[in-house]
């Protein structure tokens, strides 16, 4: 120990402090907690307007160009697209035929995409390496696959190295009216762009076929797109399958579909990608324009590429813009009480001092909250909101914009209205980020919306997390001391253990390397938390039999460990002190890997590990303190377990009345298939810690 | 011939034309010259005390202005700096359009809007939304274009140390008694000036290079024009006599642009640069209008800044001096008195004309144009009333020496009145 080897000199500033805070960590690691959800609270507050940081982009300064031809046009398109619904037969390749020739019709290269939806595959290391494996599974049914049709208009004075996409997804098998319409938009736009002398990037229209899911098409595309394949690798099944369906595809006119080929044609890189949907149902949105960004792992598209959607459809096109918000939220009364509580603190702060403006209206708090709470769930969860996820796998900024028509889209006028502001905003976001001269860079990446127009910066936001998880290390270093210097005092009293000997020399050395004996109990949790997020993936590589024994071995095996060895009193202090830092060190990872998920951890975790007491020992005790300690341990024991944790969150969101036994099950497995680093979190920190937790509560002193 | 004596020069391109007139008769003028001078030898010693040498040693600021060059650089690369281009191309077609012959027009533009493949109007650029004028037809002549657009390109223009290798028409053969134009346009701040989003012009780059110009003896007046943001800085550390700087902002201030072209979906214009052009519109070659007029016509509230003119190192006064004399190629209008007093090397500013002849000629060396017949002029009352004593005599002595009808016969008599000389003194010498 520092003061009793060197009294006359005085340690370091730093030491000093790092000592001064360990010893006062039960008052830091409160204030630090308290003002972690505080700021976490405030966000709202503190967000900022969002602004267009690339100047190149200059959204709207260049007037819409989208005639009414080009809508009458697409108004045809739509009326041939939902004319073949009446039609018997395979629509499937029906629709995807009419779509090709009408982009060819307009001057296109056009060509067709076939794929296979891949099964979703557990890849637990899949957002670490993107080792692509192109899986060809030998025996593919050949009807089973969905096409693609894809259109690609070439800039007549571009270099033609980058490209903007369009993708709509639309139901081969059926298209409804909200797909037609997005597909007619998508083709308004798109005849408008083959005729106009300012493109500087080619234009790809992906017109996606959803009948395996939007995303399994999308990703199906743009694996083939960027992974080229050279020789006869791909020759087969192209081969096979779609001989026929080529055969009676081209037969009628050569001449018109002379451009629309098997041939997977490409241009540049992707500079940024829109996904158009329309929103069929007249629920509550109307006249709106919603945006979803979400990718896997809480990625984002750039902020600027938003900002542009944002800027033309508010300024230009006279839409509402909004982003998913938490709607249970806004009817809370704790949250309503808190806005007013910043709004009454913002507006004394601004008759002291009319510079200081940072209050805002409780109603304004209240959105913004929603809002960040959604933006932090979908971030947290891991799991792409749309189709455009797969663009950010291959760093394309890509957002999906979802319009909701004002009235019911059934007689010719509103539709063509319709189609001429969604048409028109397609074609100023193009224009706009056609302008670009690199990949989107200027603006953020990381940020929480609060809402379509005002967003909160990675270095605000940190300041949150770093509050929350500050104490850990402390309270860790401060537990391992007061465990060391206890058994020092327990040895000065016992008079036998007085005369200094080899053997104590000994015993001391081992005193010391006494948190190695909990490092291994927590290193077996964690390995036992390794085990069982693997469990899914060993569950489907092995027999029914032997995976269920499987299962509970392992699920029980930590219970087999738990009686095995306790010696001393105090080794619960050392072992919370490993387990502190050990959450420490899976949150400070998660928090690089996707903040939100390490956010909504940590607002978990980090109360659990650091109140964790033995129940034994609270009971002893027979004081009020001791007794609340145990009740907080239980409740906070209770929510660590992700199950439990799952249904609270999930009941006071949506009623308790919705939640199911199987949700749980099911929003693992979605977790799971899609890859997302917030299942290894949950298997490999959270779990873990959590048992460990458990462990100490039941520790028996 | 009936060629008047008062040479009236509006155009640098002419001035050959008249060195040839002045030229005919040059065989004959240098016999009746070694004449005169010889009898003046003989009669008035005092002419004696009238150097010859003090003309070569003449300052600068003595010179006369004798010829316009422009430096305009556009320094901002990427389509939405394509006001900047619009800027520099409508200056350009401005001071062509008020005398100054490509070939004395040094124009640099860092990025080819025109080519840009996201110019809706593929080959043009236009400063204005109505479309009316395009700037970049036939006639624009680029010297320095996208990457060459450097600040070592721009200071080596400046100061003329380039490299064997670089062309003529790339350089800026200007010497004493050129006016030069610099306009430059882009993004600016405080103390510099950005050149392709890579470097910078600070203002101690641009003040230095004006004093080596100086130095070299490469301009006799130089008006600086700067239309970026902060552009007053960028002047702040010139010392060098004889330049005059304009800029769109004060320190602290943006310049703006003026409006945007829907149409092509950028901004077109600079304000500044907008209401500069918008002065010169009006005018034409034989217009009057002052300097001051037009530092007077920038309102800061059109400009959205307030553009500052810094003229302590200026000597003449700005209602005196007409933007022709930058912005055209228009000389003083100048009345020679006699074709005779200028090879005596009399150094009155007033009754002489000097031309410097193009350097690529490779004739260095001033000479003094004179014109043959100056009967009519010598009588002209307004000259008459500023002559001097000594040049009433000079005049009188030219009268009668006119009244001799063929000069080959005064020479003659010449020589004929050397003999007896001649005998005089050698009998002397005895």
């Amino acid at each position: 120990m520092a003061e009793s080897e060197t009294p006359k000199t005085r340690p370091r500033p730093l030491v000093r402090l790092g000592i001064f805070l360990i010893s006062h960590s039960l008052l830091v690691s409160v204030v630090c907690c308290t003002a972690g959800v505080l700021a976490l609270l405030l966000l709202p507050v503190l967000a900022k307007n969002t602004y267009i940081s690339e100047n190149a982009l200059m959204p709207g300064s260049a007037n819409a160009m989208l005639s009414s031809e080009d809508i009458s046009e697409a108004h045809r398109f739509m009326n041939d697209l939902t004319g073949l619904n009446l039609k018997t037969g395979e629509t499937g390749i029906e629709s995807s035929r009419l779509i090709a020739r009408y982009m060819s019709d307009l001057g296109a290269d056009v060509n067709y995409h076939k794929f296979h939806p891949q099964p979703n595959q557990f890849r637990p290391l899949h957002f670490f390496s993107n080792s692509d494996s192109r899986i060809i599974q030998e025996n593919i049914c050949c009807s089973s696959h969905g096409v693609n049709t894809v259109g690609i208009i070439r800039a007549p004075r571009g270099d033609g190295k980058e490209a903007i996409v369009l993708v709509t997804p639309y139901n081969s098998h059926k298209i409804d009216l909200a797909e037609a319409l997005s597909l007619a938009i998508a083709y308004s736009v798109f005849s408008l762009l083959t005729r106009v002398t300012w493109l500087a990037k080619d234009i790809i229209w992906l017109a996606a076929d959803s009948k395996y899911g939007e995303y399994a098409s999308v990703s199906a595309w743009l694996r083939d797109y960027q992974t080229p394949v050279f020789g006869d690798f791909e020759k087969p099944y192209s081969e096979i399958c779609c001989e026929s369906n080529a055969r009676h595809g081209l037969k009628e006119s050569e001449i018109t579909e002379r451009k629309i080929s098997d041939v997977f044609r490409r241009a540049g890189t992707m500079a940024a990608a829109l996904v158009i949907k329309v929103s069929d149902g007249n629920k509550q949105a109307d006249g709106t324009l919603s945006i979803y960004a979400e990718a896997s792992n809480g990625q984002m598209p750039n902020l600027d590429l938003i900002n542009i959607v944002n800027n033309l459809a508010v300024h230009r096109q006279g839409l509402q813009v909004k982003v998913e918000k938490l709607l249970s939220l806004l009817d809370s009364k704790w949250l309503r009480i808190l806005g007013e509580v910043f709004e009454s603190v913002g507006n004394i702060a601004r008759s002291l001092n009319p510079q200081w403006k940072f209050g805002i209206p409780a109603a304004d708090y209240m959105e913004g909250a929603a809002t960040l709470a959604s933006s932090l769930y979908y971030q947290a969860l891991g799991v792409p909101t749309g189709s455009h996820g797969a663009f950010r796998d291959y760093q394309v900024d890509a957002i999906t914009l979802e319009i909701s028509p004002k009235v019911a889209l059934n007689n010719k006028i509103r539709q063509t209205e319709f189609l001429q502001r969604g048409g028109r905003l397609i074609e100023g976001v193009i224009r706009s980020v056609n302008n670009l001269l690199e990949k989107f860079h200027q603006s953020f990446f990381l940020y929480l919306l609060t809402s379509p127009s005002k967003f909160v910066s990675v270095g605000v936001y940190m300041i949150a997390f770093a509050l929350l998880v500050a104490p850990l290390p402390i309270v860790a270093a401060s537990l391992y001391s007061d465990a060391n210097k206890w058994d020092s005092s327990l040895k000065k009293h016992d008079p036998t253990s007085s005369p200094k000997s080899a053997d104590d020399e000994h015993r001391n050395i081992l005193r010391s390397w006494k948190w190695l004996y909990a490092a291994k109990q927590v290193f077996i949790i964690h390995s036992w938390g390794v085990l069982v997020s693997l469990l899914p993936y060993l569950i489907c590589q092995m027999p029914n039999w032997m995976s269920k024994v499987l299962t509970w071995l392992i699920l029980g095996s930590p219970i087999i460990d738990a009686d095995a060895s306790q010696s001393q009193k105090r080794e619960w202090a050392i072992l919370k002190s490993v387990t502190i830092s050990a959450a420490f060190i899976g949150l400070c990872l998660m928090s690089v890997i996707n903040f939100a998920t390490a956010e909504i951890g940590a607002l978990l975790l980090v109360p659990m590990c650091l109140l964790a007491h033995p129940l034994r020992l609270d009971v002893r005790a027979h004081s009020l303190k001791a007794f609340t300690r145990a009740g907080c341990n239980l409740v906070l024991g209770f929510i660590g377990f992700p199950p439990a944790a799952f249904f609270v969150l999930k009941g006071s969101f949506e009623g308790f009345e919705s939640v199911n036994i199987s949700d749980f099950w099911n929003w693992i497995e979605s977790l799971w298939a899609w890859n997302s680093a917030t299942y290894l979190y949950i298997g490999m920190v959270h779990l873990p810690c959590w048992a460990l937790c458990i462990w100490i509560l039941l520790h028996p002193c | 011939m009936d060629t008047p004596s008062v040479v009236l020069y509006r155009f640098q391109g002419d001035s050959e034309v008249e060195l040839f007139v002045g030229g005919l008769k040059m065989g004959s003028f240098f016999r009746f010259r070694a004449f005169l001078l010889l009898i003046f030898a003989v009669t008035h010693l005092c002419c004696n005390s009238v150097a010859y040498g003090s003309s070569s040693a003449s300052s600068s600021s003595t010179t006369m202005h004798t010829n316009n060059w422009a430096v305009l650089v556009c320094t901002s690369r990427f389509w939405f700096n394509y006001r900047h281009m619009a800027n520099t191309l409508s200056l350009y077609r401005t001071v062509k359009r008020l005398g100054i012959p490509d070939e004395r027009i040094i124009l640099m533009l860092a990025d080819d809007m025109a080519c840009n493949a996201r110019n809706k109007y593929p080959a043009q650029v236009f400063n204005n939304e109505n479309h009316r004028l395009n700037l970049y037809g036939d006639n624009v002549e680029v010297d320095y274009r996208g990457y060459e657009v450097t600040v070592e390109n721009f200071l080596r223009v400046l100061t003329g140390r380039h490299e064997t290798a670089v062309p003529r028409s790339k350089r800026l053969l200007s010497d004493e008694g050129s006016h030069i134009l610099l306009y430059m346009t882009g993004h600016g701040g405080d103390e510099f000036l950005k050149f392709q989003d890579s470097e910078e012009l600070q203002s101690h780059d641009l003040a230095d290079a004006v004093k080596q110009m100086k130095e070299k003896r490469r301009f006799k007046e130089l008006l600086i024009m700067v239309d970026t943001c902060q552009a007053a800085t960028l002047f702040s550390q010139l010392h060098s006599p004889g330049v005059l700087a304009i800029g769109s902002s004060m320190k602290g201030e943006n310049s703006y642009s003026h409006h945007l072209d829907s149409d092509v979906g950028v901004s077109v214009v600079d304000r500044f640069t907008f209401y500069t052009l918008a002065f010169f519109e009006k005018l034409n070659m034989y217009d009057n209008a002052s300097l001051s007029s037009l530092f007077g016509s920038y309102n800061p509230n059109m400009l959205m800044s307030t553009a500052y003119y810094r003229m302590d190192l200026y000597e003449r006064r700005l209602e005196e001096v007409p933007v022709t004399n930058f912005f055209g190629s228009v000389m003083e209008t100048i009345h020679t008195v006699s074709a005779y007093r200028a090879p005596s090397g009399k150094n009155s500013d007033k009754d002489k004309i000097k031309l410097s002849l193009d350097q690529s000629v490779g004739l260095d060396k001033k000479r003094t144009l004179t014109s043959s017949n100056v009967q009519d002029q010598i009588n002209n009352s307004n000259t008459k009333d500023q002559l001097g004593v000594f040049e009433h005599l000079w005049c009188t002595f030219l009268n009668k020496a006119e009244k001799i009808e063929d000069v080959d016969i005064l020479v003659n008599y010449g020589l004929v009145i050397m003999l007896p000389l001649v005998a005089v003194f050698t009998w002397l010498s005895r």
